[in-house]
């Protein structure tokens, strides 16, 4: 395992945790889904379009070209939320996948996770760049859905409880994740890669300005795991459940639409 | 002014009047549990696909009149799917894991006031075309109005005459089958029309016009039949019609609820159109266009297209049958019927069609195609919230007003009395036409609604 690129080994309190997630993630697909199918009428009328379903899902579903043809605010609101999580979510795993399971002796993991100067190989920057490039777009998204539903309260909004607990867990995930980066940014022994971590180290630099340390890393990042690992729980309950279901509602109907 | 759409209304067969207030009518309850098996998987997916973003809010023209959440197509799903998970989800009121997080069972009062708010809808399908999730709400809406009437729960009062009248008559007016193609004698009598359409079953003509119930018995507009009658033997097109064996298309039971009524009616049809050889159907009624094209297709196979009369004609003038000689120098307006636009996806040949006619000049409202604002006519709503429906009218009378057209015209002899509601209670500078009457115009033919006056008089004999 390569514990120093990864900044926190990865315990079996976490794994258990991460273990019950997955769990309850299932449990809560498994309890819509088997409502769902309690509906004996058939799916569709016609048989599947394949290409009417991959032009929905690219334009439709990754791009949101629908969203921007309302409005450019909830586009870009909606993309950044969106391709800002799943990016952090496609990093984190990424980041645990290849620091078990890619052999050490490979040129890739060398690039990855060289112990050279004890922060990652040169290819780990990337970790660096992809997790506050994605960080700040899911706070630019959250931050235009904050001003949409509380400031501005836009009439055709309805907010109802699980909408506000799904953007303070999102928010409050986004936000530790820059602060925990900016504490780790603290430790000198990042001095020379700490610019990759563009936003981060701005954030090291204010710490440093207030005189705290990397000494309350680890419990932040405790928080910061238990909250995402929250979420991704909460996700079958909550709003963020459209993420899975409102995708194949858009490729069957454009499935059914070129018939 | 309520005097004036309670005439209107009085003419229009069996069209409920104004005073009629919609309650829910939870007749024959007992019947508490949604049948969730009518539903497909996709269906019920559907409202968890919901990201209550309130973009269908913006556009609902129930909402748009009445600024309950219940109303919008959003709560609408919402509420729904809170009655199934708590009558059939994991977490449901009667199983021991609902009992343990308190989930409370769905009463009466519940299912009586969602299928109120559920009628309170014209199955525009707006909401379907804004909704970022393009979830399939008119079919999600009527498959739960089944389930609701199922329940006994639905539907309105005065919609159930409008289903009990098309069950007892064919025809939702509740008029006598025998009188179906009195509009024929009586043009033929008052030298409105050349002959009478002949009787399909004799003739074993190629084109089959459906005429539908609106056109057939409401004397305000069957002006549409004499002027699509006029249009096709100008064009010399043998065609025939089905007289006093039409029945009606089944529209008002689909859209009510009343699926196996609508299923018979439907298979019924069917086969009698089949039996007849014909290459094409033609109807100037945008519901019975999308019924026949759209919902018969689902269930039963037809051996002919359906084509609306807009598209027909188009086709006709390219062929050269049709001679526009005739300039119509006038402004006019275009009102896309929901059923005929959004539902089945004819947007250009009325447009195409009017751009044929000499002299037209076409001014588009600032909502067309398919953003069209809806007359509020369809899905039951005229019947189950008449003043709800001529509000929704006006508003769309006033979209018309605002482009200086003189002519309000459509292609739809259901959206034809929607809209005229609208006209008559706005006292409105613009005059409701069909759109065959604009052709018949171009082709210099008497237009059929010069002539209503004569119909009156043949109506009193």
């Amino acid at each position: 395992m390569y514990d120093s690129y990864l900044y926190f080994p990865a315990t079996a309190a976490l794994y258990a945790l991460s273990v019950l997630t997955a769990l309850v993630l299932i449990a809560g697909i498994f309890s819509s889904v088997t409502l769902w199918f309690k509906g004996k009428a058939p799916i569709l009328h016609h048989g599947l379009n394949t290409g009417a379903i991959v032009k929905a899902f690219i334009f439709d579903c990754l791009l949101q070209l629908q969203i921007l043809k309302i409005s450019f605010v909830r586009w870009l609101m909606h993309f950044c939320i969106f391709i800002g999580f799943m990016g952090l979510f496609a990093q984190t795993s990424v980041m645990a996948l290849a620091s078990h399971f890619l052999p050490p002796d490979t040129a890739l993991a060398r690039t990855m996770f060289s112990n050279e100067i004890n922060v990652g190989g040169a290819g780990a920057r990337i970790f660096d760049v992809w997790g506050d490039f994605f960080g700040l777009m899911l706070l630019t998204g959250l931050a235009i859905a904050i001003v949409r539903r509380y400031i501005v309260k836009t009439k055709q909004l309805e907010t109802l409880t699980k909408d506000t607990v799904s953007i303070c867990l999102l928010t409050t995930i986004a936000l530790t994740g820059f602060l925990c980066e900016g504490l780790r940014l603290t430790d000198p022994l990042y001095a020379g890669v700490a610019e990759y971590s563009f936003a981060g180290n701005i954030i090291a630099g204010i710490f440093k300005g207030m005189g705290l340390t990397a000494a309350s890393y680890k419990a932040w990042v405790w928080l910061h795991a238990f909250i995402s690992l929250f979420f991704c729980a909460y996700i079958p309950f909550s709003k963020a459940w459209h993420v899975f279901v409102s995708p194949i509602e858009i490729v069957l109907d454009a499935s059914e639409r070129a018939h | 002014m309520e005097n004036e759409i309670k005439t209107q209304e009085t003419t229009t067969a069996a069209a409920p009047t104004e005073t009629q207030t919609a309650e829910a009518a939870p007749q024959e309850q007992g019947n508490k549990k949604i049948n969730i098996e009518k539903f497909s998987p996709r269906m019920l997916m559907e409202l968890d696909a919901c990201t209550r973003c309130g973009e269908c809010s913006n556009w609902c023209p129930t909402y748009d009149q009445d600024s309950r959440e219940p109303l919008t197509p959003r709560g609408r799903a919402r509420q729904f799917k809170d009655i199934i998970a708590r009558q059939h989800g994991t977490f449901r009121a009667d199983c021991m894991l609902g009992k343990l997080v308190g989930t409370k069972p769905v009463t009466e009062e519940e299912l009586a006031a969602f299928a109120k708010d559920l009628y309170a809808c014209s199955t525009c399908m707006q909401c379907h075309f804004v909704c970022p999730v393009a979830i399939d709400t008119v079919e999600l809406w009527e498959r739960i109005r089944e389930t609701i009437v199922d329940g006994g729960y639905g539907p309105l009062d005065t919609q159930k005459d409008l289903v009990l009248k098309t069950k007892n008559y064919d025809n939702p007016w509740g008029q006598p089958r025998s009188s179906r193609a009195r509009w024929g004698k009586l043009a033929k009598k008052k030298k409105r029309i050349k002959d009478e359409p002949k009787d399909i079953s004799k003739s074993k003509s190629g084109v089959l016009y459906f005429v539908g119930c609106t056109a057939s018995y409401d004397n305000n507009v069957e002006e549409v039949g004499i002027n699509t009658t006029n249009i096709l033997d100008a064009a010399g097109i043998d065609f025939g019609i089905l007289g006093n064996k039409e029945k009606c298309c089944g529209s008002v039971l689909l859209r009510m609820g009343d699926r196996p009524s609508f299923e018979k009616l439907c298979k019924d049809n069917i086969e009698q159109f089949n039996d007849l050889g014909i290459k094409t159907l033609v109807t100037s009624c945008a519901g019975c266009m999308k019924t026949i094209r759209e919902d018969y297709a689902k269930i039963g196979k037809l051996n002919f297209e359906v084509k609306h009369t807009s598209e027909y004609i188009v086709d006709l003038i390219k062929q050269k049958k049709l001679d526009m000689k005739s300039p119509v120098n006038l402004t006019v307006t275009y009102h896309d019927p929901c059923h005929l636009g959004r539902h089945s996806g004819v947007f250009d040949a009325p447009r195409e069609l009017l751009s044929l006619i000499p002299g037209v000049k076409l001014i588009e409202m600032e909502r067309n195609r398919e953003n069209s604002r809806c007359c509020g006519a369809g899905g039951g709503l005229k019947s189950g919230y008449p003043d709800m429906q001529n509000k929704i009218s006006q508003k769309r009378v006033a979209d018309a007003i605002k482009t200086g057209a003189t002519e309000l015209v459509s292609a739809c002899p259901f959206c034809y009395q929607g809209l005229q509601i609208g006209i008559q209670a706005m006292n409105a500078p613009v005059k409701m036409r069909d759109i065959t009457e604009l052709v018949c115009l171009g082709l210099g033919i008497e237009s059929g609604a010069d002539g209503k006056a004569d119909a009156a008089e043949a109506d009193s004999e």
